[in-house]
């Protein structure tokens, strides 16, 4: 019997270490010292910024970078805020960063280190979520639309309400993300994307409730691989992710959702409790330069906001549907902004719907 | 295992004498760790369970019991029971499959006794997540599995295996398998044959002698393994949300939402501390029953 016990008490560890994988590595927290230590903590997105332009700029420089990923930015919050000042530099959407200024958690960038920034195109300067550019710097620009694959589907699907049919049923993946799962719900409801509060959102319940059980695959990560493996038929996906999945076979198509689509703009920016803020502003100014930005557009293929960078792009690379559609389109697009205390509900909704809809 | 039996018998010996400043030294290390580790984590579970949050997540240390009220709802109910049932399923197939081979590596010879329990080993020395990503180039639409049965003609369409309640279990099996395996052949081994060819001298068939002796003698073990696969089973997310899709939501997989994209501390806490007690019960039943079936025997 007693051996039993002793063989659990040397199992349980490597149980617990096993349970306790999934999370991340944590980048041992560097000790604050002089900013000239040659580190830098990046929190950035999954499937984001490219691994040979992490190395590049560890070789011209001899800056360590130490990568952490997140999946959406209500996780980059959580764990910024209470991760004690880890990271040096994030990379949220325009409505986080607006939450971030409000909150008085970044800290001023110092313009005369990033000579690189005339490289960004002008709508993408200046905009509502940190005007004069204060605090961030744009690093790719996307939307949220419908992937096909035309093998498989054959019906037109021109918007949301062509998507979530009972016909798709298992055969749809979706962001998991409850904000961006609501503003469909809202633009199909024609109620306006950041039109978030209790009345609207009670509003859209029958509707989120009809479409969330017809969902197979919740992925932000990267959920092209469910359509890329014929797991799922279709997908609201990220644009990037629909462009590299059509840069691979021409049979998945990307549609802009007729009820409306918002345009993301995610930033490089300097949270207020980095200990390496020198470091970070080269990161920055080096993502600027045009051939760097350029390689992340091979290897993400977002819409790049950095003018030069985007003439350095092949002619397929511009013709991709998912990464650069139609100029008219994308002025009549808006953004997210931050909806502060709403936010919580919205993500307990959706939760609520994906448990118990099923 | 023999070296722990001496190891017991120590301890007994060392139980009748009163511990002296030597043994409490040796003991430090462990006392911290389970000081630092356990008690102080378990302790901030439960504070955090009982605060609110701020607007932006954060933390707010003020009393509430909202957090627990909330745990009651439905919903949450329901993917409490979803998270059983699936740990269940896993725990129950783990038994039938890892039975038999526990039962063959504990009665072979010594030299394939050791390559047999090698092999139960070696998936430990890859990551569970890579294994796990293996698992979902292999059960896709698209997979291994799926064309192999294609192209034998055994079935007339892809079957759709991943991102199912199927997968998720399977998941759980294929990872927790030798917790099973392991404690059954400790219990296989020690096991007396001498009893068993007793059993047959009085008459009883095969069926009889496994069903009247051999199990009952090797229940610890297949208690010890129920509750090494159940346990971790009910809250693993990370294999859950792989292969589930995230459309079958586990406790586990709440859990960590609430500490990441729902941005709620507070109430990951509280499901988090329901869990502990959840446990608390299972080893609580699970002692019960051994002590139960010691003093029957």
């Amino acid at each position: 019997m007693k051996t039993i016990r002793n063989l659990i008490l040397t199992l349980l560890p490597i149980v617990l270490v096993a349970c306790g994988g999934g999370s991340q590595p944590s980048p041992s927290a560097s000790t604050p010292s002089s900013s000239e230590e040659k580190k830098l903590n990046l929190f950035c997105w999954s499937e984001y910024i490219p691994q040979n332009v992490l190395d590049g700029f560890t070789r011209e420089t001899g800056i360590k970078v130490a990568v952490e990923n997140y999946s959406s930015n209500e996780e980059m919050l959580s764990k910024l805020l209470a991760g004690g000042g880890k990271y040096d530099l994030i990379q949220p959407s325009e409505y986080t960063i607006e939450a971030l200024i409000k909150a008085d958690q970044l800290r001023p960038l110092d313009q005369t280190a990033l000579s690189n920034f005339v490289h960004i195109a002008p709508e993408f300067r200046d905009m509502a979520y940190d005007l004069g550019n204060k605090f961030s710097v744009p690093y790719m620009a996307g939307f949220v639309g419908i992937c096909i694959n035309t093998d498989k589907v054959k019906t037109p699907v021109k918007g949301f309400v062509d998507v979530f049919t009972p016909d798709h049923k298992g055969r749809i993946v979706v962001l998991d993300d409850a904000r961006e799962i609501v503003s469909w719900a809202l633009e199909m409801d024609k109620l306006g994307l950041n039109s978030v509060n209790a009345e609207n959102l009670k509003k859209i319940e029958p509707l989120l409730k009809k479409w969330l059980p017809l969902v197979k695959v919740y992925d932000s990560d990267s959920p092209k691989t469910s359509l890329k493996n014929g797991d799922v038929d279709l997908g609201v996906i990220w644009s990037g992710e629909a462009a590299l999945l059509y840069q691979e076979n021409k049979k998945f198509a990307f549609v802009l959702p007729s009820e409306g689509s918002h345009l993301f703009v995610d930033n490089l920016a300097i949270p207020k409790t980095s200990t390496h803020p020198q470091n970070a502003h080269l990161f920055i100014n080096y993502i600027l330069r045009p051939e760097v930005s350029k390689l992340i557009s091979d290897a993400f293929p977002y819409y790049n906001p950095n003018l030069a960078a985007r003439k350095l792009l092949s002619p397929e690379q511009l013709a991709n549907p998912a990464s650069y559609p139609p100029a008219e389109d994308i002025t009549r697009m808006e953004t997210f902004t931050d909806l502060g205390k709403e936010s919580a509900s919205v993500d307990e909704l959706v939760t609520q719907i994906k448990a118990g809809g099923k | 295992m023999s070296d722990t039996t001496w190891l017991d018998r120590g301890g007994t010996h060392a139980g009748s004498r009163r511990a002296g400043w030597p043994a409490w030294l040796l003991l430090a290390p462990l006392l911290v760790w389970l000081g630092l580790f356990v008690l102080l984590p378990t302790i901030l579970l439960v504070v955090t369970s009982f605060s609110h949050r701020d607007e932006l997540g954060r933390v707010v240390y003020s009393f509430t019991t909202e957090n627990y009220l909330r745990c009651f709802d439905p919903t949450w109910l329901s993917i409490f029971w979803n998270s059983i049932l699936y740990a269940l399923a896993a725990t129950v197939i783990c038994v039938i499959v890892g039975y038999p081979a526990a039962y063959t590596i504990g009665r072979a010879g010594p030299k394939s006794r050791r390559i047999l329990l090698t092999l139960v080993m070696i998936p430990f020395w890859t990551s569970f997540l890579i294994r796990t990503y293996a698992w979902i180039s292999i059960l896709s639409q698209e997979g291994l599995a799926n064309s192999l049965l294609l192209s034998a003609h055994i079935i007339p369409g892809p079957l759709s295996m991943m991102y199912t309640p199927f997968s998720i279990v399977l998941g759980l099996v294929y990872n927790y398998l030798p917790f099973m395996i392991l404690p059954i052949y400790t219990s296989v081994e020690k096991l007396d044959n001498s009893l068993v060819e007793a059993a047959y001298d009085l008459g009883a068939g095969p069926l009889r002698a496994f069903s009247r002796v051999i199990i009952p003698l090797t229940q610890p073990g297949i208690a010890a393994g129920a509750l090494l696969v159940f346990v971790p089973a009910i809250a693993m997310y990370a294999i859950t949300t792989l292969m589930g899709g995230g459309s079958n939501p586990t406790i586990g997989e709440v859990i960590q939402n609430q500490f990441t994209r729902a941005r709620n501390q507070p109430f990951g806490a509280a499901l988090g501390v329901l869990l502990m007690l959840l446990f608390l019960v299972c080893f609580l039943v699970l002692g019960r029953k051994k002590n139960s079936s010691a003093s029957a025997a």
